[in-house]
Parts: C-alpha cells; sequence; structure tokens
C-alpha cells in the first residue's frame, strides 16, 4: 500500500523536477536582466479582461510601435519584446502577475502597466528590488511627488516608479476653472472612483474650486463593478440633492453607464467628463447602448493628437501606419474611428524608444532610469503622437512628463465626434 | 500498528521532499510550491469542519479575508512581527468561527451552503465600506515583506504544525464525536454527545486553520491585502479543494492542495488553453470529472487502488 | 398504500396552496406594502423612478430565483450555476441576432436551447452525483460556474457586446417621471413567463407529474410518472427561466458582458431564501421586494452605502434563514434522520 504512495511522491517529484529544469532553462545569464545582444524584454498588466477592459487597445497599441522599431532594426540592435499580461483592472491579481514577470520572465522594466490601485498594490515589490516600474498608464500625482521622499501614498520614496500623462488633480482643477467662468452659480455633483483614483481627482477638484468648493452638493462614490443601476441610484441622489452640474471621475465603463443613465432619467446637467474616458469610441458607444446617451455638449480635456479631426497630421499618418502593419483589423479599425487609447500607447511606445536611445548602448536599470529623468521631447525630437505643440519633458525639478491639456467639447450626436477648443493649460498640477 | 509504519514512512518521505525542493528550484518555482503549502492548510482547516462533521461552508474565503487583514493591518499599524500576526489570524478566526458556528447550528445541506456563500460574498465588501481603517479598493500594504523562501518555510512549516495538531484532534474523543455527528446527528445525541459544543468547535478551529492561510496567502501577494484577492472565487477553490482530496481523509488533503494551487498555473502553460480564461475551462471540467470519477476523491482513489492490488 | 396515495394528494394540495394562495399575515404585510408604494409613488417622482425600476429588476431577481426553486424542488441541489448559465444563453441569442435572426427570433430559439441544455445537464452531470451527497451536487455545479465562465470568456471574449433591445429608446415621462420603456418591458415580460410556468404546472398533466415526481418520487414511480424524465424536465424549465432572466437584464445593463449575472445571482439567492426555498410563489415575490426595497433603501438611508446594498441582502438572508428557515410561503420541513 505504501508503494502506491510513494510512486505518487515520484511522480510529483518528477513533475516538479521538470518544471524547475524549464524554467532554469529560461533563465537569463546576462548582467542586466532581460537585457542580451540583441533583445530587451519588457512586461506589463493591462485588463484585457473585466470592468476596464476598454482599455485593452493600450498594451496592443504599444506592441504595434515596438514591432515598428523592431523592423526597422530596433534599439542598438536589440529588439524589444513586450510581454503583457492580464489583472483585469484589479490590484488583488497585480501583484502575481507582476511577480510573475519580474522571477519567471525576467524582465528588465515594466513599462506601462495601467490603473492606480494596481500600481500601488506592486510599487513596493518593485522599488525594493530596484526595478523600473516606468510610463504606468494612470495619472496620479503619486507618480511624481514620491520620487525623492515620503508622499501621502507612501512611507518611503519611489524612485523606480514614473508616470507619463498629465496628472489627475492637474486635470480637475482645470475642470474647475472651466466651471467657475461658465457657470459661476453651478452645484455640481461629483461621481467619482472609491479609490485613490477617483480620490485624487475629487481633491484636485476642491482645490481648484477654493472658496468655491461648498458648490459642490453631493460627492458619489462607486466601485469599478458597480452595475449600471447603482450608477443611476447615484445620479438620482446627486439629482435630488439640487445638482444641475456633473462631473464624472471615472473609468470608462462607469463613465458609459452614467451618460446612458443620465438619459434614462432625464436628467441634462451640464456633464464633465474626465480625460480616461473621453475617446470617441466609448462615446459612441454609449450613444448606442439601449436606451442611448445624449452626448452634445458634454466637455473634456485632450492629450493625445486626435486620430479622427486631426487625421492629417504627420503623427497620425504615421500611426496609421503603423497599425495597418499590425495586420489587426479591429485595431485598425479603431483607430479610424477614433479610438484615443490606440494613439496613447503609441505615444508611450514612442517615449520609451526615446528614452532607450539616451540610454545608450549599455543598458542598464539605473542607465534608463536616469534617461527617463532627463526627457526633452520637443521641437525636432517631438513625440509626433501628442497634441502639436505640446512637450514632453522631465528634469531635476520636474517629474511629471507631461503637463499640458486642451478642452475638448463633444458635438454631432450619435455620430459626433470631440472638438477641442480655448487655449493650451501647461504647468497644470 | 502494522498499517501505521508505511503510513509514517511515507509522511516521512514527503517531508524530507519538501526540505529538499527549495535548493532545486528556481525562486519563482518555489513561490508556486509555498502557493501550495497555504492552501494546504485552508483545505485541512475545510477539512475538518465538512470532511468530519459534515457542515458544508462556501464560506472559507470570509475567514481567509480576516486572517489576511489581521496581519496586514497589524503589520502596517504596529510592524507586528509576522508570525504574531499568523497567531492572532488563528485566534481571531477561532472566535469569529465560534460565534459564527452558532446560527449555523440551526442550518444544514442547501441552507447552510446559502448561508456561508452569503459570507463569502459579504465579508469581501466590508473594506470598501470601512475604507478608512481596512484601505477600501486601495488595499492595505504590510510594513515589510518577506522572500518566496520564507514564505515557503512559513507556509510548509505551519502546514506541519497544523497537520500533527488535526492529527491529534481527530484520533482522539473529539474526533470520534465529529464523526457521530457526521453520520448521524440524532443517533450522536442518543448516545450522549453534546451536539451544539462539536459542531460550533469544529467552525472554530476550521475557521482558524482558514485564517491562518489567509494570513500566509497575503504575504504571498507581497503583503498586498486587497478585497478582490478573497472573492467568491476563493472560497469556492477551497471547497473544491477539499472535494478533490476526498472528504473525510487527512491524506488527500496534500493531492486536493496541489490541484487547486497548481492545476489553473499549470494549464496556462499549455499553448492551446494559454488563455487566462483557457485555464478556467480546464479547472471547472477537471472539477467536474474529478467529482463524476472519483467519488471519495483523491484518497479514495489510493484506496482503491489499493483494492484492485490486493485483487 | 392507500395512506401513502392520501397524503401524496395532500402533498399536492398544499403545494396547490404555496403557488395560488398566500399565508394569511403575510398577504396583509404584502397589500400594505403594494399600497406604501403606491402612496410614496403619488407623492414623489423620484420614489416613483425608483419604484419602478426596483420593480423591474425585481422581476428579474424573481424569475432567476424562481429558476432556482425549480431546480431545488426537483433534485434539491442549489445551483450555482444557474445565473452563468442564463449569462451563457444571453450570448447565445447575440450570437443568433450576430448571424441575422431577429430579436424574438432569437429570443424563442434562445429559449429552445436553453432547455435542451438545462435537461442535458441533468441527466450526464447531475444525475450522478445525486444520491451521493448534496455537497457532491453542490461542488458540480460549482465546477460548472467555473466552467461555463471560462467558456463565454473564451469564445466570446470579456469585453462587452451591444444587443439590440427589444424596448426600444423610448423614454416616457410622466407627470415629472421619466421611465425608459426599458423597465416595463422588462416587467411585463418575465411576469408572463413566470405565468406561463405556472400555467404548465397547475393545468397539465406534465406539470402534475413534475409535481408529483419532485415530492413523492417513489410513489410516482410506482403510479406510472417517469421520475427521471421529469426531473430532467424541471432543469430544463429551470434554464429556460434563467434565460428570460438574462435576457431581460441585459438591456438593463445597457452592455452584455460575462459578468451580467453574477450580481443577479447573488439577490436571487436571497430572494429564493427569502420565499422559502421549495415556493415558486415566494421566489418571484421575494424577487420583487429585493428589488424594490433595496433600491428605494439606499436613496432614503443614509447609513446604507451602495457597498452596503449586497452584505444587507444577506443580512435578511441570514435572519430569515434563522427564524423561518422554511421562508416566508414554504412550509416548516420535517427533518429527516
Amino acid at each position: 500500500m505504501a508503494v502506491n504512495r510513494r510512486k505518487l511522491g515520484a511522480l510529483l517529484f518528477a513533475l516538479i523536477a521538470t518544471a524547475a529544469a524549464a524554467s532554469a532553462a529560461a533563465a537569463s545569464h546576462s548582467s542586466t536582466p532581460g537585457v542580451t545582444k540583441n533583445k530587451i524584454v519588457i512586461g506589463g498588466t493591462f485588463p484585457f479582461t473585466g470592468v476596464a477592459s476598454l482599455y485593452k487597445t493600450i498594451p496592443a497599441a504599444e506592441q504595434a510601435y515596438y514591432a515598428y522599431v523592431n523592423a526597422h532594426g530596433g534599439v542598438f540592435h536589440r529588439k524589444i519584446k513586450d510581454i503583457t499580461l492580464d489583472d483585469q483592472y484589479d490590484p488583488s491579481q497585480t501583484p502575481g502577475q507582476t511577480k510573475k514577470l519580474v522571477e519567471k520572465d525576467h524582465v528588465f522594466a515594466i513599462v506601462g502597466s495601467l490603473g492606480t490601485a494596481p500600481i500601488l498594490s506592486t510599487w513596493n515589490y518593485l522599488n525594493k528590488r530596484k526595478i523600473p516600474q516606468v510610463l504606468v498608464a494612470t495619472g496620479d500625482a503619486y507618480w511624481g511627488q514620491c520620487v525623492h521622499h515620503k508622499c501621502p501614498a507612501s512611507k518611503t520614496a519611489k524612485p523606480w516608479t514614473l508616470g507619463w500623462q498629465p496628472d489627475y488633480p492637474g486635470e480637475a482643477k482645470v475642470y474647475a476653472k472651466y466651471i467657475l467662468n461658465n457657470k459661476p452659480g453651478a452645484k455640481i455633483g461629483v461621481l467619482y472612483q472609491a479609490d485613490a483614483y477617483g480620490q485624487n481627482y475629487l481633491a484636485g477638484l476642491k482645490t481648484g474650486l477654493g472658496s468655491h468648493k461648498s458648490q459642490i452638493v453631493d460627492a458619489e462614490a462607486y466601485n469599478p463593478t458597480d452595475s449600471a443601476q447603482v450608477i443611476a441610484t447615484h445620479l438620482v441622489k446627486m439629482e435630488t440633492k439640487g445638482a444641475n452640474t456633473l462631473v464624472i471621475f471615472a473609468t470608462p465603463q462607469p463613465t458609459i453607464f452614467a451618460l446612458v443613465d443620465r438619459t434614462a432619467i432625464g436628467w441634462n446637467p451640464l456633464t464633465l467628463v474626465n480625460n480616461v474616458s473621453a475617446n470617441r469610441l466609448f462615446e459612441l458607444a454609449a450613444a448606442n447602448a439601449q436606451p442611448g446617451a445624449d452626448l452634445n455638449g458634454i466637455i473634456s480635456s485632450a492629450y493625445t493628437a486626435s486620430p479622427t479631426t486631426q487625421a492629417n497630421l504627420k503623427g497620425m499618418k504615421l500611426a496609421k501606419k503603423i497599425i495597418a502593419a499590425t495586420g489587426n483589423q479591429q485595431l485598425e479599425q479603431s483607430l479610424a474611428e477614433g479610438d484615443a487609447n490606440i494613439v496613447y500607447g503609441l505615444a508611450v511606445g514612442w517615449t520609451f524608444v526615446d528614452a532607450l536611445e539616451h540610454a545608450g548602448k549599455n543598458l542598464t536599470r539605473a542607465g534608463l532610469m536616469k534617461a527617463l529623468r532627463h526627457l526633452n521631447e520637443s521641437g525636432k525630437n517631438a513625440n509626433p503622437f501628442i497634441y502639436p505643440g505640446m512637450t514632453v519633458k522631465t528634469s531635476k525639478k520636474r517629474n511629471f512628463p507631461m503637463e499640458q491639456l486642451k478642452l475638448i467639447r463633444w458635438s454631432g450626436g450619435k455620430t459626433g465626434d470631440w472638438h477641442s477648443f480655448g487655449k493650451l493649460y501647461t504647468g497644470i498640477h | 500498528m502494522k498499517a501505521r509504519i508505511p503510513a509514517l514512512a511515507s509522511l516521512a518521505a514527503v517531508a524530507a521532499l519538501l526540505c529538499v525542493l527549495p535548493f532545486t528550484l528556481s525562486d519563482y518555482n518555489v513561490s508556486l510550491v509555498a502557493q501550495v503549502g497555504i492552501f494546504f492548510v485552508a483545505v485541512l482547516g475545510l477539512n475538518i469542519l465538512t470532511g468530519y462533521t459534515g457542515q458544508i461552508s462556501i464560506g472559507h474565503g470570509a475567514f481567509m479575508a480576516i486572517g489576511g487583514y489581521t496581519t496586514a493591518v497589524m503589520s502596517r499599524d504596529h510592524n507586528t512581527n509576522l508570525v504574531v500576526t499568523m497567531v492572532m489570524a488563528f485566534a481571531i478566526c477561532f472566535v469569529v468561527g465560534l460565534l459564527l458556528g452558532l446560527p449555523a447550528l440551526r442550518l444544514s445541506g442547501a441552507y447552510l451552503a446559502l448561508a456561508t456563500f452569503a459570507l463569502a460574498v459579504s465579508v469581501p465588501l466590508l473594506p470598501l465600506q470601512w475604507s478608512k481603517f481596512l484601505g477600501g479598493r486601495d488595499g492595505v500594504q504590510t510594513a515589510k515583506t518577506v522572500s518566496n523562501v520564507w514564505l515557503y518555510g512559513a507556509a510548509w512549516a505551519v502546514s506541519a504544525i497544523l497537520f500533527v495538531l488535526a492529527w491529534l484532534i481527530l484520533r482522539g474523543r473529539v474526533g470520534r464525536a465529529f464523526r457521530a455527528v457526521r453520520d448521524s446527528e440524532i443517533a450522536a445525541v442518543a448516545s450522549g454527545i453534546e451536539l451544539p459544543v462539536y459542531k460550533t468547535l469544529a467552525f472554530g478551529i476550521s475557521a482558524a486553520y482558514a485564517g491562518v492561510a489567509g494570513s500566509l496567502f497575503v504575504l504571498a501577494t507581497n503583503g498586498f491585502a486587497a478585497p478582490d484577492e478573497f472573492g467568491i472565487v476563493l472560497s469556492l477553490k477551497i471547497l473544491i479543494g477539499a472535494a478533490a482530496a476526498g472528504l473525510g481523509t487527512l491524506w488527500g488533503v496534500l493531492v486536493g492542495a496541489a490541484f487547486i494551487a497548481l492545476l489553473p498555473t499549470v494549464s496556462s502553460s499549455v499553448p492551446v488553453i494559454g488563455s487566462s480564461h483557457g485555464q478556467d475551462v480546464v479547472f471547472g471540467a477537471a472539477v467536474i470529472l474529478v467529482m463524476l470519477l472519483l467519488p471519495g476523491g483523491f484518497a479514495g482513489l489510493l484506496t482503491q487502488l489499493r483494492r484492485l492490488k490486493r485483487a | 398504500m392507500a395512506s401513502a396515495a392520501t397524503s401524496r394528494l395532500e402533498g399536492l394540495r398544499d403545494r396547490g396552496a404555496a403557488l395560488g394562495g398566500v399565508v394569511q399575515p403575510v398577504s396583509l404585510l404584502l397589500v400594505a406594502a403594494a399600497a406604501g408604494l403606491i402612496v410614496g409613488s403619488l407623492r414623489s417622482a423620484i420614489f416613483a423612478q425608483l419604484t419602478v425600476q426596483g420593480l423591474a429588476l425585481g422581476a428579474v431577481y424573481g424569475s432567476l430565483a424562481l429558476a432556482l426553486v425549480l431546480v431545488y424542488r426537483a433534485t434539491h441541489v442549489v445551483n450555482f450555476a444557474q445565473g452563468e448559465l442564463a449569462m451563457a444563453t444571453t450570448y447565445v441569442a447575440y450570437q443568433l441576432i450576430k448571424w441575422g435572426l431577429s430579436y424574438w427570433e432569437a429570443f424563442f430559439a434562445t429559449l429552445a436551447i436553453a432547455f435542451v441544455v438545462g435537461a442535458v445537464l441533468e441527466v450526464v452531470l447531475i444525475r450522478p452525483v445525486l444520491h451521493r451527497s448534496v455537497i457532491a451536487a453542490v461542488i458540480v455545479t460549482v465546477g460548472l460556474f467555473i466552467l461555463i465562465d471560462g467558456l463565454v470568456n473564451w469564445v466570446w471574449g470579456g469585453d462587452f457586446k451591444f444587443m439590440p433591445s427589444p424596448f426600444g429608446t423610448k423614454i416616457y415621462h410622466v407627470g415629472g417621471v421619466s421611465i425608459a420603456r426599458l423597465y416595463p418591458g422588462m416587467f411585463v415580460v418575465v411576469i408572463v413567463s413566470v405565468l406561463l410556468v405556472w400555467a404548465l404546472f397547475r393545468f397539465t398533466k406534465l406539470g402534475l407529474g413534475m409535481r408529483a415526481a419532485a415530492l413523492r418520487p417513489a410513489e410516482s414511480a410506482l403510479v406510472g410518472v417517469r421520475v427521471e424524465w421529469m426531473l430532467a424536465i424541471g432543469w430544463g424549465l429551470a434554464a429556460v427561466l434563467g434565460a428570460v432572466a438574462g435576457l431581460v437584464a441585459e438591456p438593463s445593463q445597457f452592455v452584455l458582458q460575462p459578468t451580467l449575472m453574477q450580481p443577479i445571482l447573488v439577490y436571487a439567492f436571497a430572494a429564493a431564501v427569502l420565499g422559502g426555498l421549495e415556493s415558486p410563489a415566494g421566489a418571484v415575490v421575494g424577487g420583487l421586494a429585493i428589488g424594490i426595497s433595496l433600491n428605494l433603501v439606499v436613496q432614503y438611508v443614509p447609513a446604507i452605502t451602495t457597498e452596503l446594498q449586497t452584505p444587507l441582502a444577506f443580512a435578511v438572508l441570514l435572519v430569515v434563514l434563522l427564524l423561518k428557515p422554511s421562508g416566508l410561503f414554504g412550509h416548516r420541513e420535517v427533518r429527516r434522520v
């Protein structure tokens, strides 16, 4: 009888040993993990499925850009390999997936990972191991505030983490300015996500309103997994409290729900949507979902060029070419319909390659960080995918690569588009 | 007595194997085998409740949440030694388990399944409600994190201690009482067993085991506790692990724990089903097949093999 | 033998009572609640809006709860996969529409498919473990939950899809109340389906056979009822009700995604327990009660935030289980040795 058990034990041992041998063979032997003579392996976590899966064109666009660079000889003859894993925008899955990237795939850096809570759940781990966690797809001020010293979100400095897009509190301040200038007595209802991402936006709005912050008559927190009904409950509450202006600080899916709910309950306040949900595709989705959202006059902001209204820009033509080269027809169609996230992904890819070029031939993790902390994408070296006239820049004093925004407004109803207006806001945050 | 010697020998073999593994495996695979240890503790705990007293629980993820948050919050606020937080998780979950075991006295079968399901769904929502203290969606980060080898050692040391503890409890008077309760409550009462005492005790012990597992579980995610880690799927996994192990036996627990800890990872590296949902398909199908083909779980399979050999 | 036959008849009469007539105090309570809702709706537009929405959602919870009850009565199994099954059948409808069927063609085709799938699942997966233990059957349904969820994600992807709404985009404005046609539409579709199922049970020979098979399998077999067939048909009908729930829940969520039924299943459990796991009428009333009260409570009780909605539903579930395990409509179950 014991023989069977021993056999089982032996079997178990054999299984595990095989797995161990396989992974040992895959381990790299170069001094800098993930970097060999002809390859750079990077990784990132993204929501391919789940509540934030509308963002999944971002990693696809980044990979498309790396493929384009690889096809043109790579960076110092090294081809970029980008391993992307699904964390479902769920901060409890990000640590496991990041661990896999670091300990199993031995990536050189984590590039572009998405979401405030997912980043917060992994930045301790990555900073402790001195692994770059860069160009993260979230605009919280932490990524700029926590570089050298402790900050509200962390007891220790986080020099290995870097953001990219304009920061959320700064963006919220721009909206506050807009409301004060255009609807002075507005009674504001805020729908925000119940986590650091939403709270930072809300705090920024309050700072921006200053002495007028009492005009916020109701701030309602939602959870990303909330259904359309729960979102509707929040809107009804705001309406009953007398709000006539709705500010939505939400990820795409809840934003779509809120826009449709707003129409379904017959409420028509001045509405502002945060940048991460201002993507023509999402607004079209809201208009086409039943019973259909009424979108005209909604305000938001942009910092990437528009593939629809600015299709003639050099950068947008390049974008079309790069995406066409992937052979992914769905991605191509998304871009043609105005998916701002594809442009975003290309722009981030551009900045990463820019930094790799400046980091030089002897690529190290510290070298990459140094290059990323001294970005200067302007003039001849301007990032072709961002809004014309804006710059991507970092320095000793500046830890936010992007600090500019342009307001946009929706017109044209169910087949409409975002159109930019007004001045270029600079030095936000 | 004679039968016990080979049993002890195989136990020693497993123990020896576990001691050698960290030296031969890559860091990542060490963390995988540590996961097996963590689920071993949780499945062992559920097995005491469901397997030995016949009370079903789909809510053990909730106890893991309580244990996990105990570790995370104590470490964040007081920088408490992580091993101490595990003991605290054990104690707190024991008490919570006893308290929840009282209402469970009135329920059985499908009704108990639903009540514990309610627990599994509701408890992870509480950190969202009390987000100041429990971190909300942003989670709680421990002050200290541990290496994979530390985790491996801790998980298997805890497993060994709790396995021996379970064995001591179940071989004696308490174990006999548990089994009597499972086989027939009325007969058990008739033979003088205090039903409420033993049923709640089983709940308490089982919850305490899950609590420790939860605390290790949080350490395995780099010391980060967040509500979704303890979602309903976790509770279902533990139940599946216990069923696959073979309810009412201790020997299958190792295989049951490996089944739930490793199957998703292993199947994700098979090319065709490599997507994150391919592994769900494999896992779901495997669960159903095990239930249909192995009535006694893996432990039952061993017994059957033994019988075949004899015949 | 005679006594067995008598008790069988009595049992059937009991069931009839549970379906038709309602226990006295409970019916009084329901009338009072309905009156309260009407008065409230007349006084406040928001209240009316929330009530109509709650009614529509409650109908969805109720129809899924009824599916759970049918399965429980037939096989004494709590089917954890009921919601995922409903979600998967909704994807089938999505696919059929994509292949060119009109909405209502796809609707009825999906119901037929759901029936077959439900019955086959009972025969292939549940029957073999049924004699073993409640736990074994529950775990099989749990495995099914994971399997279906994975399959749908695998086949259709996790991102959301758009389906045409059968109810159009019209929004009614009645005395300051805005109500999308969607909500009354949902309510009507669910209630009609529930009534049809009820009529099937009440007035057809098949229905009688099914009730008999669920209640007294051994005696039913003696009088010539094909018990095994009846159980499979019970599962099939439950899947049909689930499919209806999924199909009307989809427009209320605006989009189709794999998580469609997960929150709904949670409330359906609470509804089924509230009404009594064995009472079909109770399940529907329980669903409506939970739908309306959750919608109103969150609006009018400041301490109850949306985070507490689900725990609250379960607190109700637990209290009912402890105080009156047979539910508001059920009959006390005699514990068998």
